[in-house]
């Protein structure tokens, strides 16, 4: 099996849809020439040509907009916001237009967009750049929200994001782009709505997305070594949530532990804990923990956003409190 | 100007009443001669009016409660009339227990002081104002822990918990169910259930202590039924039945031997030129004895009348204390449960009580020949200090005789 970093991997799914099917492009900020900020679509522009890799100009509002007139018109566009944070400036495209024209047109019209965007702290990129605000969309009817975090489902997700008759914010995260896995040879789609158990366990399930997966099965081996066995869970799909997953996780192991990089109030987790508590009430040992970040604007300087964002230590101890031991 | 609503004495003896329910609320506007609360006493409930027009601004004494007669248990005014604090200086009111649920308030605090606030919880005191018996009447417990408990059936009070701020956990309850009692050493403690006294089981309870008090004696006969049975089979259609005869025929015999037709008060002796006849009547509250007044001068029919309602009143616990008082002597059937032959306990002040139980074919030996004849059998208990042998004995047999040959009451 080949081994494909998380980059890679996103550009290996965009390739091979647009070696496919002529309606699929992509355009965004410096994506042709310099190959995008992150690197991800290097070399496409000698492959696809200027017509289907196309720079745009600096203005969020216009891309994702341009992209929604494609997609109501036939093509399945990829437009990449270079930044989740610069999401903020394509709000009315995405909340207003994109999620409401398939639902307000009585399904007359769809949008099979994708927009692609990356976020993330750990390299210092300061309170404008690296912030995740998935919890936004997620809230909003009429839009898919997926959030990857290796390269298999990369790879399988963004193809079916593509092949989605609906709007879908794929959010990648920034440190994970030189993450490799190995992926199956031939390209195989991931359902949208469908969990990925990533490693299982018997004493505890910690559901997180994005960089907190790999913080926490990093903190599940090190409970292992206390004795506490722990099941990791990623719904990779935000939005719709596969519920039956993780909630059949906690069922058999009794406590949860939700994280991601987020910040904790108000965030993502917070929908799962409540899902839980609901559906799992029953079986519930002890309270539902919650891993995020801090409710602070992110730091520049390195130590203080290493405080500020969640990281193994703290999923470890999050476990640890739902067994009834002190993390160390 | 406010009104004081005080409980009130009912009845000769009654010292102490249990309010059932409040039939107004507090801000209710309650009109005089309006019923406000049900009152249960010695074995009476029953409604009792307001005794002024108003708004009732205060309820002072809570349902279930037993409240001393004279005591005040509300007040009536006027819209706005501050009672407060000298009704709470008076009678301890019920203090609604401090909702303190966990967590709810804690929820929109940051992660780690949520997490400063598990180590400061242990220390927190019980609510203020709680009741003792509600201080610990929260458990807590998690949601697991609470249902393997309910599975199978485990006290979860009798468990410590083992979880973060004692919390009891799934593994406490699963270590209580591995522990079968018998393992422990000894047999383990039985669980009684514990029931409060009901105000008509108090009654009982100090009216019948009070009767061990009295030197008493029995005497037992039993009487040939046929006639007596077959009077009641004539009026079977008025629904008289055998109690309604030996009501009637005791009364009857009751006033050819007075002497059994009394008091026992202390000093005195107190006997009736009437027999107001109490009858013993199982509810499932307890036991009560409504009275049949001046029951010789009644019809069979009569009788009937007004045992079946009083029956039923004291079955739906609708007798009034007028119901209650003024008898002068008891009868006490268990023939219907199959009793041959049981002893009463005096209902003091009363002089004699009469145990009857069930008629039964026995053989009897008549003129050297041995027939079945329907047999009942009769055990007074008397007073000694008010009958003496003799006298009990004549009035039995006044009534055996009556009861073998009713004519004779005539």
């Amino acid at each position: 099996m080949p081994e494909l970093s998380y980059r890679e991997a996103v550009r290996d799914a965009l390739s091979q849809a647009m070696r496919k099917d002529d309606d699929v492009f992509i355009m965004g900020e410096d994506i042709a020439e310099m190959g995008g900020s992150m690197g991800v679509t290097q070399g496409m522009l000698d492959e696809f040509g200027p017509e289907r890799v196309r720079n745009t100009p600096i203005s969020e509002m216009a891309l994702v907009g341009t992209a929604i007139g494609a997609a109501m018109q036939g093509m399945r566009p990829v437009a990449e916001v270079m930044y989740e944070d610069f999401l903020t400036l394509a709000a009315e495209q995405v909340v207003n237009q994109a999620a409401k024209h398939r639902y307000m047109s009585g399904g007359q019209l769809k949008v099979p967009l994708t927009i692609r965007t990356q976020g993330g702290a750990g390299w210092s990129p300061g309170a404008q750049h690296a912030q995740q605000l998935e919890a936004w969309f997620v809230h909003i009817p009429g839009l898919k929200v997926l959030f990857p975090s290796t390269a298999t489902d990369v790879r399988g997700l963004l193809w079916s994001a593509i092949y989605d008759d609906n709007p879908v914010v794929f959010f990648e995260h920034r440190t994970l782009y030189g993450l490799k896995e190995e992926v199956p040879e031939e390209l195989e789609p991931i359902p949208i709505g469908q969990a990925r158990v990533h490693r299982e366990g018997e004493d505890v399930t910690v559901i997180a997305t994005g960089r907190l997966v790999h913080e926490s099965l990093a903190a599940a081996e090190q409970a292992e070594e206390d004795g506490v066995s722990v099941e990791v869970v990623d719904p990779r799909t935000l939005q719709p949530l596969d519920e039956e997953t993780i909630v059949d996780s906690v069922k058999k192991t009794n406590r949860a532990v939700v994280a991601h990089e987020a910040v904790t109030r108000m965030g993502f987790g917070a929908e799962v804990a409540a899902v839980i508590q609901h559906q799992a009430f029953d079986w519930l040992d002890a309270p539902v923990e919650r891993v995020g970040a801090k409710f602070v604007p992110l730091p520049f300087a390195p130590v203080m956003e290493e405080f500020v964002v969640p990281h193994q230590a703290e999923v470890y101890e999050a476990i640890m409190r739902t067994v009834g031991r002190n993390g160390h | 100007m406010a009104t004081d609503v005080s409980l009130p004495r009912l009845g000769q003896g009654m010292e102490a009443g249990t309010i059932v329910r409040w039939l107004k609320s507090e801000g209710d506007q309650v009109e005089k001669g309006e019923p406000l609360y049900e009152l249960d006493t010695d074995k009476v409930t029953q409604e009792v009016e307001a005794e002024a027009s108003g708004v009732l601004l205060k309820i002072l004494a809570g349902e279930g409660e037993e409240i001393e007669v004279g005591k005040r248990i509300a007040v009536i005014g006027e819209q706005g009339e501050d009672v407060e604090a000298e009704a709470e200086a008076e009678v301890e009111v019920e203090v609604e227990e401090d909702e303190q649920e966990e967590g709810s308030p804690g929820a929109a605090r940051e992660e780690e002081r949520e997490r400063g606030r598990e180590a400061a919880a242990d220390e927190e005191p019980a609510a203020d104002g709680a009741q003792p018996s509600r201080v610990n009447g929260r458990i807590k417990a998690s949601p697991l822990a609470r249902r393997i408990a309910r599975e199978r059936n485990i006290d979860l009070s009798s468990l410590t918990g083992t979880g973060p701020e004692g919390r009891i956990v799934a593994e406490d309850v699963e270590r209580a169910a591995a522990t079968p009692a018998h393992a422990t050493v000894g047999a383990a403690p039985l669980e009684a259930e514990v029931v409060p006294l009901t105000s008509i089981r108090r009654t009982i309870a100090r009216r019948l202590t009070k009767a061990w008090e009295a030197p008493a004696f029995q005497i037992s006969m039993s009487a040939d039924m046929t006639r007596a049975q077959a009077l009641r089979e004539r009026l079977r259609d008025q629904k008289v039945t055998v109690t309604d005869v030996l009501t009637k025929l005791a009364a009857i015999a009751l006033l050819r031997h007075r002497e059994v037709n009394a008091h026992f008060a202390d000093d005195e002796l107190r006997i009736f030129p009437s027999a107001h006849v109490g009858l013993a009547v199982a509810t499932e509250r307890g036991l009560v004895v409504p009275v049949i007044k001046e029951a010789e001068r009644k019809s069979l029919v009569q009788l009937a009348i007004e045992r079946g309602q009083l029956v039923e009143r004291a079955r739906d616990a609708k007798l009034t204390q007028e119901d209650l008082e003024g008898g002068t002597f008891t009868i006490s059937n268990l023939g219907m449960y199959g009793v041959e032959i049981f002893t009463a306990v005096l209902n003091p002040p009363q002089a004699a009580i009469l145990a009857v139980g069930a008629i039964e074919e026995k053989p009897v030996v008549e003129d050297g020949e041995v027939v079945a004849r329907p047999l009942m059998a009769m055990t007074l208990t008397c007073d000694h200090r008010a009958v003496d042998g003799a006298k009990a004995s004549e009035f039995l047999r006044e009534l055996k005789t009556l009861l073998e040959e009713p004519g004779l009451a005539l």
